[in-house]
């Protein structure tokens, strides 16, 4: 009768001490998984985000003392001719580059997907390619194309007749701006052709294939069933493309730097320049810059949301 | 599909023949004319090179001193890879995975980082940096890049993570297994296309990085390939040197190229995930 009773007595000992050894065990684990990505998260990204809002409130050339002047720099922004002729270059990119790339992108996604071409498979992974290059390689690419003397653009048009002279399409002011349209559009369409065309092949056939007996045309079938359909994955990447042409400034940087006088300064570029550039820094009326910035950005993703059409669209 | 082709047809093929075209011909055209002569070059753009100088590649290899940048970007690149890799695909374990307390709190920081643009924090993070003494310096970089969260890398991973299942842990467990163990000899390896999925976009992130070496690295026995690229392209303001130009965008322009020819299935896969990124 002892026997039986005495038998599973160790046992939750033993349970216990494996339970709190694999306890502690999981608590290192977790610590050492989580700890690291964590901590270079709130160091790295968080912190320097709220000392942003600190630094706009600053006089601060980044090496002597810092000075506090409340609300000059925001006072300074507002009466600062550069800062808005960035802003209006930023609007007329926010305008042109996500309608036109995503445009584009639904065109030929939907090309690709319905027309069951025989090229398609290939043209699928040939369009994504620019978007692996980087934005330097990019960039020297375009700056080949738009050279006056020597440039791609002006000997096709030579080809066809056009001499204009050696015309310098990013040194010029009425072009320049234009000019940076194609790179971001031909940099940006692949990515989106994909995205789209895995939407659009989530579209049952059955939907077009009663459109297709009522005679509707491709036109119709695109407007009508494709792109209502795949609306959601549209506005994301609308949302992505505006905000990037708020803020994105890279190819400025690399191409004019701003130039010719100021016709392609952007926010970001202006910004940018304040804090790293040739000349006097500011990091504090830079960081009041990167607050606007910050504050038009949020402002742009919940206008982009409340804007375009939030019904889920079911067939 | 049994679609009859119309003049339509031809109209829209050839429109994405065009599109195509954009693409394929700059690319060809840097490469045919980064075999002639600046002599060449200059009486016809057009005009195949009547031989190949591959000196241009020689020439552009140590003028451009993309040796140099080049062993610098396979440091940053690689060691940024290796620890940024390593430490998501724990993370990313630790946080789908494991039940433990704050771990909502924990994703609703991180999932914070949605609503941040980045670029106001540029000039405090360089502060920060330059505090740490981590500036100029290519370790500095790598720390920098390394530590921190990615809601795109999480739930890429996550979602592979998720997709296993449970019981193998637990077996693991029984048999007296420590979740280091389960983790390495169990999860990693069963995982290993998703992480391969996110090292690919960490290369292409890392590889095509600008401006973080551009601002950070000042020291030009420091600078990537990508920003050598963009002084030699400045210097040709006042030299005309085109055809090494030319030679040095191409050699950029290698890696790239070969990673998306090796990877180019996992690439366009994990671009359709690619939404989540903010």
């Amino acid at each position: 009768m002892a026997k039986p009773e005495t038998a599973p007595r160790p046992l939750p000992a033993i349970r216990t001490s494996w339970l709190r050894k694999e306890k502690t065990q999981k608590r290192l684990f977790v610590l050492l998984a989580v700890g690291p990505c964590l901590f270079g998260y709130l160091l790295f990204t968080l912190y320097p985000n709220i000392l942003s809002v600190y630094y706009a409130f600053l006089n601060w050339d980044g090496l002597t003392e810092p000075q506090f002047v409340g609300l000059d720099n925001f006072l300074r922004l507002f009466q600062d001719p550069f800062v808005w002729r960035a802003l209006s270059h930023n609007l007329l990119l926010m305008l042109t580059i996500p309608a036109l790339t995503v445009g584009i992108s639904l065109f030929l996604a939907y090309v690709l997907i319905n027309k069951g071409y025989r090229e398609a498979p290939f043209y699928k992974v040939l369009f994504f390619f620019p978007n692996v290059l980087a934005t330097v390689v990019i960039a020297l690419l375009w700056a080949f194309v738009y050279d006056g003397s020597y440039g791609m653009l002006n000997g096709l048009l030579k080809l066809v007749g056009i001499d204009n002279g050696e015309f310098y399409w990013l040194g010029d002011s009425r072009t320049a701006l234009w000019a940076l349209l194609p790179p971001a559009i031909w940099g940006g369409v692949g990515f989106y052709v994909i995205i789209f065309m895995n939407a659009m092949k989530a579209i049952p056939p059955s939907l077009y294939e009663s459109a297709i007996l009522d005679g509707a045309s491709h036109m119709t079938r695109f407007v009508r069933i494709t792109v209502p359909l795949i609306q959601p994955i549209v506005r994301v990447g609308m949302l992505f493309l505006v905000l990037g042409s708020l803020k994105g400034f890279e190819m400025m940087l690399i191409l004019t730097n701003g130039g010719p006088s100021g016709a392609t300064d952007v926010i970001g570029l202006y910004m940018f320049n304040l804090a790293f550039g040739a000349e006097m820094h500011n990091y504090g009326y830079a960081s009041a810059i990167g607050m606007l910035l910050f504050v038009i950005l949020v402002g742009a993703k919940l206008l982009v949301d409340r804007l375009s059409p939030n019904e889920q669209i079911e067939y | 599909m049994g679609t009859k082709r119309t003049t339509v047809d031809v109209f829209w093929r050839l429109l994405l023949l065009l599109w195509a075209i954009t693409i394929v011909f700059p690319i060809l055209w840097i490469l045919y004319e980064s075999l002639k002569t600046n002599k060449e070059f200059f009486a016809d753009i057009w005009a195949l090179p009547q031989s190949l100088h591959w000196e241009n590649y020689t020439k552009a290899w140590t003028s451009y001193k993309l040796g140099s940048a080049f062993l610098n970007t396979l440091y940053y690149v690689g060691a940024s890879l290796l620890l940024g890799t390593f430490l998501v695909t724990l993370n990313a374990y630790a946080l789908t995975r494991l039940q433990f307390r704050g771990r909502k709190l924990i994703w609703s920081v991180i999932m914070l980082s949605l609503f941040l643009p980045g670029i106001n924090a540029l000039i405090p993070q360089y502060v920060l940096m330059r505090e740490l003494h981590l500036t100029n310096s290519l370790t500095g970089l790598i720390i920098l890049d390394s530590f921190g969260e990615s809601v795109f890398f999480l739930l890429l991973l996550g979602g592979f993570l998720q997709s296993l299942p449970k019981e193998l842990e637990e077996s693991a467990f029984m048999d007296g297994a420590s979740l280091f163990q389960v983790f390495w000899r169990i999860i990693v390896p069963l995982s290993t296309p998703g992480i391969v999925t996110v090292a690919i976009f960490k290369f292409l992130n890392l590889y095509n990085n600008f401006l973080q070496p551009f601002i950070y690295l000042s020291d030009p026995k420091k600078h990537t390939i990508g920003v050598n690229m963009y002084h030699a392209n400045q210097k040709m303001q006042y030299s005309t040197d085109w055809v090494t130009l030319f030679a040095g965008v191409t050699i950029a322009m290698i890696p790239s190229i070969l990673i998306y020819i090796v990877f180019q299935k996992r690439i366009a896969e994990g671009a359709t995930l690619g939404t989540v990124k903010g």
